[in-house]
């Protein structure tokens, strides 16, 4: 996997950057405070090199909200936060002093939310910053295990590279770190390296 | 609007590469006379206005080390001839009110012909 230049990364951090800025205005409105969301790093690795490092897992359960974009490329994009983590946002999302099991009721609906504000964000940076369109699907919420992740993560067979953002994300000063991950096919990856050396042809 | 066509320096203070290359590339496209440096944080930037003053200066917020805001109160308080726009991804209102009090303006990323625009016609009329 060494067809990404530091330039070509650079590029992709900016963008994510950039997403990150879009999805913490967003979100401030629904929680009326600062939110803060970073994207400090950026791997593009072949998924059977991934392992719970690579995501900073632990042994706990995780949440996970997972969208299908297609366009130029087609991507899975998954993002991950430990569930615990996750309550915490959903409480923060909900703006009440509920329960963890009250807050429960809600996860799946508000971590859906917060996905598809953190991923449309991400992905509508990309589509106006290269130039091109990009549909998503509906998000999905699941609860798995880091070796549930792992294993269907590295045994996808049709998408052998995953871009790993590490996500920072912060809301009335609790910090929260997480990942959003895209599973990409050979093809679709050649494609958006294609569409990012396009974006640089013109500015170099 | 008459175009003030006399040379001009600027700096622009970015950790992105790319960010940097598009904003003096969209600048150049417009004022291709203007002299144009760079500097990668907050620090650097310090440090590079007391050796070489500019006119205009564009600044990252998310930065290594202190964040941009924070070096441009520095950058102004000393220089608060360098006319300031604050570029960021972040346009939430704190950041747009704490730029306002440092009498810049913040301008949303992504780099664009309009944000550029946004860009000189600040630098053009607070003078």
């Amino acid at each position: 996997m060494n067809n990404l230049s530091d330039l070509h990364i650079d590029a992709l951090a900016e963008v994510f950057s950039i997403g990150a800025g879009r999805a913490a205005l967003s979100l401030s409105e629904i929680v009326g405070d600062e939110v803060r969301i970073s994207v400090p790093s950026i791997q593009v690795i072949n998924s059977k090199d991934i392992n719970s490092a690579t995501l900073l897992l632990n042994d706990g359960r995780f949440g996970a909200v997972s969208q299908y974009f297609s366009g130029p490329f087609n991507a899975e994009a998954v993002l991950l936060f430990a569930e615990d983590q996750a309550l915490k946002i959903v409480g923060d999302m909900m703006g009440s002093q509920m329960s963890i099991e009250e807050l429960a009721e809600f996860e799946h609906e508000a971590m859906c939310e917060l996905g598809n504000i953190i991923l449309n964000a991400c992905l509508s940076a990309m589509a106006d910053i290269f130039e091109f369109t990009l549909e998503s699907s509906l998000p999905d919420y699941t609860v798995a295990s880091a070796d549930e992740i792992l294993h269907r993560l590295k045994t996808n067979s049709n998408q052998p590279y995953v871009m790993v953002l590490h996500i920072d994300l912060t809301i009335e000063k609790r910090h929260t770190a997480g990942n959003l991950v895209f599973l990409l096919s050979s093809s679709s990856l050649d494609s958006l390296i294609s569409h990012v050396d396009q974006f640089l042809g013109k500015i170099s | 609007m008459p175009v003030d066509n006399s040379i001009k320096k600027l700096l622009i203070v970015d950790d992105s590469k790319v960010s940097r290359m598009l904003i003096r590339t969209h600048i150049l496209a417009q004022r291709p006379e203007w002299i144009i440096s760079e500097a990668v944080c907050g620090e650097e930037a310090i440090a590079l206005v007391d050796n070489d003053l500019p006119d205009y200066c564009t600044m990252d917020i998310n930065m290594p080390g202190i964040q941009g805001t924070d070096a441009a109160e520095q950058i102004l308080s000393k220089h608060p001839s360098i006319k300031t726009v604050i570029f960021s991804a972040n346009i939430q209102e704190t950041h747009q009110t704490r730029a306002r009090s440092l009498g810049t303006i913040l301008v949303a990323k992504p780099v664009t012909e309009k944000s550029i625009a946004l860009t000189l016609d600040f630098f053009a009329t607070s003078q």
